[in-house]
C-alpha cells in the first residue's frame, strides 16, 4: 500500500476570491478593532493581511458614547464605543493616504443613521483610489439610530442595501448582526438587495452590572460582546448562513489564532476577520495568516477547498 | 513602541498587597508618565492586557532614559494583579510599550509641585528623578497608606503629607497643603484618585497655575484603536467645544483645565 500520495497543492493555496476581488490570503482585520490601519504599522506587517477593514465611517464625524465604554468579561469584552469616527471626508483626505503604499486591500466599513446617510457615504467613497470594497454595518448595537435597526428587520436590511447598491459601483459586503432569530432570513434579504458578500457576526448584545452600586458598568447600560466567549455562537451562525447563502461569507467572532479561523472556514466562510485579538496582540491577524499557511501546507489543501468542507456524520 | 516578550527579573513583595516588579527589557526611551501594557496570561481569561505606569528605568546611568529593564510597582486589586503577584523570576510576560504622551518637562525656573495619593505616586518617580528640586505632597487616609516617600526624599525632593486621620503630617486633605504652595511660577503634576485630581485641578485653575494630571481608565488596546478609554475634554478655542480624547494615546497626561471633570 505505502503512504498515499499527498495531493498536489494548487497554486496560491491561500488566495481567495470574494466579490470579484482577489485576496492574497483569507485574513482581514475586523472593523473597529484596527483603527484606520496605520496605527498598527509599528507592530505588524500590514502587507501580510488579506485586507484591512477600517473603523466604521459615517457622513459626519461622530463623538461616540460617554465612558465607561468597555468592560472585560469572561473570555471576552463588552464595548459601547458608539461609532466614534473621523467622518468619511477626513478618512479620504487624511487616513487613507497613509495606506497608499501598503500592498493589500482596504475595505471601508460604512454606517448611517438613515438610508440617505448610508447612500451619501457610499457615494463619497465610490471611485476613491485605494478603496477596494465597502462593508455595510447594519449591525452596530451601540447607537440609538440606524445600525441594528437595519440589521434585525429583513425588510429594512433589503431597503438599505438596495439603496447603497444604486449609489456605488464598489463591491458590497453586508455585515450581519447575530441578534436575530433566523440568520438565513437576513442572508436572503441582503442577497436579494444585491450584496456581493456577507460578513458575520457583529457583536452580541450583553450587559454587566456592578452589584455594589447596582448600576450597569457601561454608561450606555448595554454593549456588544466580543472575544473568544462568542466564538461557538459565531461558528454556528456562519455554518447556518452557509446553508442558505449564494454569495461568499466572511466569518468572524472571537478568532484568536489560526485554529479558530479554520473553524469558520470549514464551516463555510471564504475568509475571516480578526477583531478583539488585535487589541491583545497587534500582530494577531498576521499570525493567523501564517498559521493558516502552515495548516494548508501540512494538509495539502487550499483555503478554497477548505471552505465549507465540514464533514457531517 | 514595541511588542516583545520580557523576562521577570524580580517580583518582590514590598508590603502587604504591594509588589515591585523588575522586567528585563532593552528599553526604548522611556519618559516620565509613560505606561506599558502587560499580558498577564497566555490563556483567554483574563483576556485583555493591563496598563501599568513605569516606576523607573533599571540599569540607567544617571538621568538616562534608556536602560536594561524597567521597574513597575503595583498593588493587588483584582484578578489581573493577583495573577501577576504569583509570577516568579525567569517567567516571561508580553510587554507593549512604552505608551502614552508622558509628563511635559517643566519650563526653566518653574517651581515643581507634585501632588499624589495611593499608587498615583508611581509614575511621578521618573519625573522626580529628572528634576533638580521639587516638592511632593502626598495625601492618604492614614499613615499606613503612605509609601515610597523615602525614595523621593533620597532624590532631594521635599515631602509633605496630609492624612485624613492625622496619623502622619497634617490632618486633612492634600489640597490644604497645595493651597500654600501655589504661586504664579508654580507648575503642578498630579496623579492619584479621580476625586483628588478634580480638586487639585480646580484649585490650580482658580489660582491661574498650570496643572498636569495623569488619568486612568479601563482600556483594551493601549494604542488608540479600541476607543474604550475615552475622557471628555473641553477645547477652549473651538465653538463645538466638547470632544473625547483617549487616555492611552492622547494622554494619559492632560492639562487639568482641558478635562471635563463633570463626566469623570
Amino acid at each position: 500500500m505505502g503512504t498515499p500520495l499527498k495531493k498536489k497543492l494548487p497554486k496560491k493555496p491561500l488566495e481567495v476570491a470574494i466579490a470579484g476581488l482577489k485576496f492574497k490570503n483569507p485574513v482581514m482585520t475586523a472593523s473597529g478593532t484596527f483603527g484606520y490601519g496605520a496605527e498598527f504599522a509599528p507592530y505588524t506587517g500590514l502587507e501580510k493581511l488579506g485586507a484591512i477593514v477600517v473603523k466604521g465611517l459615517s457622513l459626519y464625524p461622530r463623538q461616540g458614547n460617554p465612558g465607561p465604554r468597555i468592560v472585560e468579561t469572561p473570555c471576552g469584552m463588552l464595548n459601547a464605543i458608539g461609532l466614534q469616527n473621523v467622518g468619511v471626508d477626513e478618512f479620504i483626505e487624511k487616513k487613507l493616504p497613509l495606506l497608499k503604499d501598503v500592498k493589500t486591500h482596504v475595505i471601508a466599513n460604512i454606517f448611517g443613521e438613515t438610508i440617505d446617510d448610508y447612500m451619501e457615504v457610499a457615494r463619497r467613497l465610490d471611485r476613491v483610489k485605494g478603496v477596494s470594497a465597502l462593508e455595510i454595518n447594519i449591525s452596530c448595537p451601540n447607537v440609538k439610530k440606524g445600525g441594528i435597526v437595519f440589521g434585525t428587520d429583513p425588510q429594512e436590511a433589503f431597503r438599505v442595501v438596495s439603496a447603497i447598491r444604486k449609489s456605488t459601483s464598489l463591491p458590497l459586503i453586508t455585515k450581519l448582526s447575530p441578534n436575530v432569530t433566523d440568520i438565513k432570513v437576513m442572508v436572503k434579504a441582503a442577497e436579494d438587495a444585491g450584496t456581493d458578500a456577507i460578513s458575520l457576526i457583529n457583536t452580541l448584545t450583553g450587559m454587566v452590572i456592578d452589584v455594589e452600586r447596582r448600576r450597569p458598568v457601561l454608561a450606555t447600560a448595554t454593549g456588544g460582546l466580543s472575544g473568544p466567549a462568542i466564538r461557538p455562537v459565531a461558528v454556528r451562525m456562519v455554518w447556518q448562513a452557509a446553508q442558505a447563502a449564494k454569495v461568499p461569507l466572511i466569518g468572524m467572532g472571537g478568532i484568536m489564532n489560526a485554529r479558530d479561523a479554520l473553524e469558520f472556514i470549514i464551516a463555510g466562510a471564504a475568509a475571516v476577520q480578526v477583531g478583539t485579538a488585535s487589541f491583545i496582540d497587534p500582530d494577531a491577524a498576521a499570525k493567523v495568516a501564517s498559521g493558516i499557511e502552515e495548516y494548508v501546507q501540512r494538509h495539502g489543501v487550499s483555503v478554497r477547498e477548505l471552505t465549507g468542507s465540514l464533514k457531517l456524520a | 513602541m514595541q511588542s516583545v516578550e520580557s523576562k521577570i527579573l524580580y517580583n518582590d513583595r514590598l508590603a502587604e498587597g504591594y509588589f515591585r516588579l523588575g522586567l528585563s527589557w532593552k528599553t526604548p526611551e522611556v519618559k516620565a508618565g509613560h505606561f506599558v501594557m502587560l499580558r498577564l496570561s497566555d490563556g483567554m481569561d483574563p483576556l485583555l492586557r493591563r496598563p501599568f505606569g513605569v516606576f523607573r528605568v533599571i540599569g540607567a546611568k544617571g538621568k538616562s532614559t534608556r536602560g536594561t529593564g524597567i521597574e513597575l510597582l503595583y498593588r493587588v486589586v483584582g484578578r489581573g494583579t493577583t495573577i501577576l503577584s504569583a509570577k516568579r523570576p525567569g517567567e516571561s510576560l508580553g510587554i507593549l510599550g512604552p505608551l502614552g504622551n508622558g509628563f511635559p518637562a517643566p519650563q526653566k525656573g518653574r517651581k515643581v509641585v507634585m501632588v499624589t495619593g495611593g499608587m498615583g505616586i508611581v509614575p511621578l518617580y521618573l519625573l522626580a528623578q529628572r528634576l533638580p528640586e521639587g516638592t511632593l505632597l502626598f495625601g492618604a487616609r492614614s499613615k499606613k497608606e503612605t509609601f515610597l516617600l523615602d525614595e523621593f526624599r533620597e532624590l532631594g525632593i521635599k515631602i509633605k503629607t496630609a492624612t485624613e486621620d492625622g496619623s502622619a503630617g497634617v490632618k486633612g486633605f492634600v489640597t490644604a497643603l497645595l493651597e500654600k504652595e501655589l504661586s504664579t511660577d508654580t507648575v503642578v503634576y498630579a496623579c492619584g484618585p479621580v476625586g483628588m485630581l478634580k480638586a487639585v485641578s480646580r484649585l490650580c485653575l482658580d489660582a491661574g497655575v498650570q496643572c498636569f494630571v495623569s488619568l486612568e481608565r479601563s482600556m483594551a488596546c493601549g494604542i488608540g484603536v479600541c476607543l474604550g478609554c475615552a475622557v471628555r475634554t473641553i477645547n477652549h478655542e473651538a465653538r463645538e467645544n466638547r470632544n473625547y480624547k483617549m487616555v492611552c494615546s492622547d494622554g494619559p497626561v492632560f492639562d487639568g483645565k482641558d478635562v471635563d471633570w463633570e463626566l469623570l
